[in-house]
């Protein structure tokens, strides 16, 4: 049976990192991302692989989005295996909050809290039904400590921490899991959105990768909370 | 036995719009052996059941199935007969050519199974029409809906699969939080998908099943859940009448055999059940198909005597409305 991965975000930095490697190693793939041409790209080239794809654009903080986005899945693999809730959006920034647009708070909140939520509660149902299935979704050292100037994106990533950690409490009495993990700093553009001043080297998202392996193939306690970096540094002394 | 819809309280809110939860209906429960009513709240359905027994569900997912064209002719799609290729029932007069929104077509090459569905080629696969469902189409609705309640109304809280034109409707009013209570009673729970087509042509006509053929699939492990209930003792309830049609279909007398395919089993009073033991419904029109299929669990006097019972009790009709559990006899 082939395993069935669905990501969101799928089209920059990690999420593309994890469609390239998933799809590589022979798993079928279900991604979206909010803008249609870069998706459409991204599954052409995809598919120019033989990477089985299903892509649907849209915005899945959204309820309808979701819903489409999760039907037209299961109507192509009937199953998901792995949802990987990888999309958030950083908003504007380096801002202090007294200076934080009142508008644009509302939306990183809603939008980075919407989007697991509502594809988690279209997906979590085939998982309990079939009684396995993992969640993976994406946090930040940021959504543990509160650091200045990282604005609402912050405070949205402590309220999916809230989320996943009440998830994993739901589902105790089931064998599906859910997890969070922490890339890390990596170099993409949300973080050169987040520190644009940064003077230090950083990883590709392609280094981060080994976590996600680790809890799909080898498995965690449910509600656990990984760090990508540590799983790279022990891919390393292997 | 038709109950005139004059003396019918039909639902036409979903019970979360009425400042209920979705369970927050009624249950009877009929006991054929001894004509026995009980009347409760549908949260308390476990009461009625006993560790060991097995509720089987129909995870078909809702799809928008209902099309205008760009002339305003609404189209209701059926059933995928093959790819892009479907029966559907056209409301009104229309030509040969359908032309939809979005460069979508389609072409009316002769009559569906039964009429009035007509036969229809699209132009494109149906993985295409799919997403153009979700683009353009919207949900069936009938006329005893107080409002175009949106899509995500007429759907279950576990749908999974799409494929259904109207809502499998017996199992709208399960929440998550009733289904892990069933579990820990002790009451298993078991999922096949079963693609529901129409269940109404308009001017009181109904499919007839031997014609309404409609799209099953029974997975290897969910057969074995229900396969292990049984033949420990525990009995097998199916949520729907969908779920008795596919259970029935693949059952060879003593056992699920895990498969899919396409069903026509018209289930009627003489039939001879080897797979349900008991059945999960909603109060809905009372056509002879749809009778019949309740007079194979109930008997004749028995389907009188329930409906007669929910009318004198003000039970609500239709897919937001209360449930019904007809149970073939009680656990020896």
């Amino acid at each position: 049976m082939t395993t069935i991965v669905m990501i969101t975000g799928a089209t920059k930095g990690l999420g593309r990192a994890l469609a390239w490697y998933y799809g590589r190693k022979g798993y079928a793939l279900a991604v979206t991302a909010r803008t249609e041409n870069d998706l459409v790209q991204l599954a052409s080239a995809l598919q120019a692989e033989n990477i089985p794809v299903v892509a649907v654009a849209g915005d899945m903080a959204k309820a309808e989005d979701a819903e489409r986005f999760a039907a037209l899945t299961l109507a192509r693999y009937n199953k998901v295996d792995v949802l990987i809730n990888n999309a958030s959006i950083f908003g504007p920034g380096p801002s202090l909050l007294l200076d934080y647009p009142d508008a644009a708070f509302q939306e990183v909140l809603l939008t980075n809290t919407l989007i697991p939520y509502f594809l988690t509660k279209q997906i979590l149902p085939t998982m309990l039904a079939r009684d396995s299935g993992i969640v993976i979704t994406l946090t930040s050292e940021a959504g543990k400590t509160g650091f200045a100037e990282w604005g609402a994106y912050g405070i949205s990533k402590f309220a999916v921490e809230g989320m996943v950690q009440t998830w994993a409490d739901e589902v105790a009495d089931s064998n599906v899991r859910f997890h969070l993990v922490d890339p890390g700093e990596m170099d993409t553009d949300m973080h050169a959105q987040a520190l644009p001043d940064c003077d230090y080297p950083l990883d590709p998202p392609q280094k981060r990768l080994a976590v996600f392996d680790y809890l799909i193939e080898e498995g965690a306690a449910n509600g656990s909370r990984e760090e990508a970096i540590i799983h790279q540094q022990k891919e390393g002394e292997r | 036995m038709l109950i005139p819809a004059e003396k019918r309280l039909d639902a036409d809110t979903p019970p979360e719009k009425r400042g209920q939860m979705r369970d927050g209906v009624r249950l009877l429960t009929y006991w054929s052996d001894s004509g026995r009513i009980v009347h409760g709240g549908f949260p308390q359905l476990a009461n009625q059941l006993e560790a060991g027994d097995v509720l089987v569900f129909n995870n078909s997912r809702t799809i928008p199935a209902e099309l205008k064209t760009v002339d305003g002719i609404r189209v209701r799609l059926s059933r995928e007969v093959e790819d892009g290729i479907w029966d559907g029932l056209i409301l009104g007069e229309s030509s040969k050519k359908l032309e939809f929104m979005h460069g979508l077509k389609a072409l009316v090459t002769g009559p569906g199974t039964e009429p009035p569905l007509v036969r229809l080629v699209f132009s494109c696969s149906s993985g295409r029409l799919l997403r153009e469902l979700y683009r353009q189409g919207d949900v069936i609705r009938y006329e005893h809906v107080a409002r175009s309640w949106p899509l995500q109304d007429y759907q279950t809280v576990y749908a999974s699969i799409p494929g259904s034109v109207e809502m499998p409707s017996a199992g709208r009013a399960f929440t998550w939080r009733m289904l892990a209570n069933l579990q820990k009673h002790g009451i298993r729970l078991a999922f096949v998908t079963l693609h529901a087509g129409l269940s109404y042509y308009g001017d009181d006509k109904w499919p007839n099943p031997a014609l309404h053929p409609e799209a099953f699939s029974i997975e290897d492990e969910q057969a074995a859940i229900i396969n292990d209930a049984k033949a420990n003792g525990g009995r097998v309830i199916a949520v729907g009448t969908t779920v008795v049609r596919a259970l029935e279909t693949a059952s060879d007398g003593n056992t699920i055999i895990p498969q899919a395919g396409v069903t026509s089993l018209y289930l009627s009073r003489t039939s001879k059940l080897t797979a349900v033991d008991g059945l999960l419904t909603g109060f809905h029109e009372q056509e002879a198909s749809h009778i019949d299929l309740l007079q194979t669990f109930a008997g004749e006097e028995g389907v009188k005597a329930i409906y007669k019972e929910a009318v004198a009790k003000c039970y609500l009709w239709h897919e937001f409305g209360d449930m019904n559990l007809i149970m073939k006899q009680a656990r020896s």
